[in-house]
């Protein structure tokens, strides 16, 4: 199988995967945004919600560089920028998800 | 060597349809989807500072423009869910044809503005 067909597969796995997790953040989002530290500090450390939002954000970036990975190979024709490019996205987006995880275990301690 | 790897066609050259509103409408929401949840993890790194720091969150939040932000928020990713759900039918072979490819980007396109007011609704009043 070619990098592209299992890069394609990935991003429809974690697409399938992401839509309800999406769902059950924004109805979480809209009833906690204006709320207190106390109440927001709560929601983010019990369960079920800590597993559902380490899950979002791991498969939101996941998808997310996969998919921007795509626009980069769409618009960007010199192979060296690219390659930047797709390294930093790729950089980020494990990087972020692994130090918003050990805060929010961090948080729950 | 000369790289013969196709690019993208030129936007700027076509005419507007649906399908192209929606194609262009789902990259850029896909963009602005990961700078929206790198913002939500710093939020969340603002709960690990405290009480006090985090009361400029909830200062912010109450303004109309801390409203309209996560009203935005919701939007972009309503969008993105319609989109990607659509996405997902053509990937299983399904609407290709082009009136069913138009009303699915109506759909797409009106269909994330109910999905955000509906998110409002039983969001606000279910929890």
């Amino acid at each position: 199988m070619i990098n592209a067909t299992k890069k394609w597969i990935f991003l429809k796995i974690s697409s399938v995967i992401l839509v309800p997790l999406m769902l059950w953040f924004l109805f979480n989002l809209v009833y906690f945004y204006d709320k207190s530290y106390d109440e927001v500090f709560l929601f983010f450390t019990s369960q079920p919600t800590k597993f559902l939002f380490s899950l979002f954000i791991v498969f939101a970036y996941f998808y997310s560089a996969l998919s921007i990975s795509e626009v980069f190979e769409d618009y960007i024709k010199n192979e060296k920028l690219k390659n930047v490019a797709n390294k930093s996205l790729y950089l980020f987006a494990i990087t972020i998800p692994i130090l918003t995880l050990l805060l929010l275990f961090k948080l729950s301690l | 060597m000369i790289d013969k790897n196709p690019l993208s066609p030129h936007i700027q050259i076509y005419n507007w349809h649906i399908s192209s509103l929606i194609s262009i409408s789902h990259r850029i929401t896909g963009i602005l989807n990961i700078i929206i949840i790198t913002l939500i993890c710093f939020w969340m790194a603002f709960l690990f500072l405290g009480h006090t720091n985090y009361e400029l969150i909830y200062k912010f939040f109450g303004t109309h423009f801390g409203k309209f932000f996560i009203v935005s928020i919701v939007w972009s990713f309503s969008f993105q869910i319609l989109s990607e759900i659509r996405h997902i039918f053509w990937d299983l072979g399904l609407g290709f044809e082009l009136k069913t490819s138009n009303i699915t980007g109506l759909l797409v396109i009106f269909g994330s503005f109910f999905l955000t007011i509906f998110i409002f609704i039983l969001g606000r009043s279910l929890f």
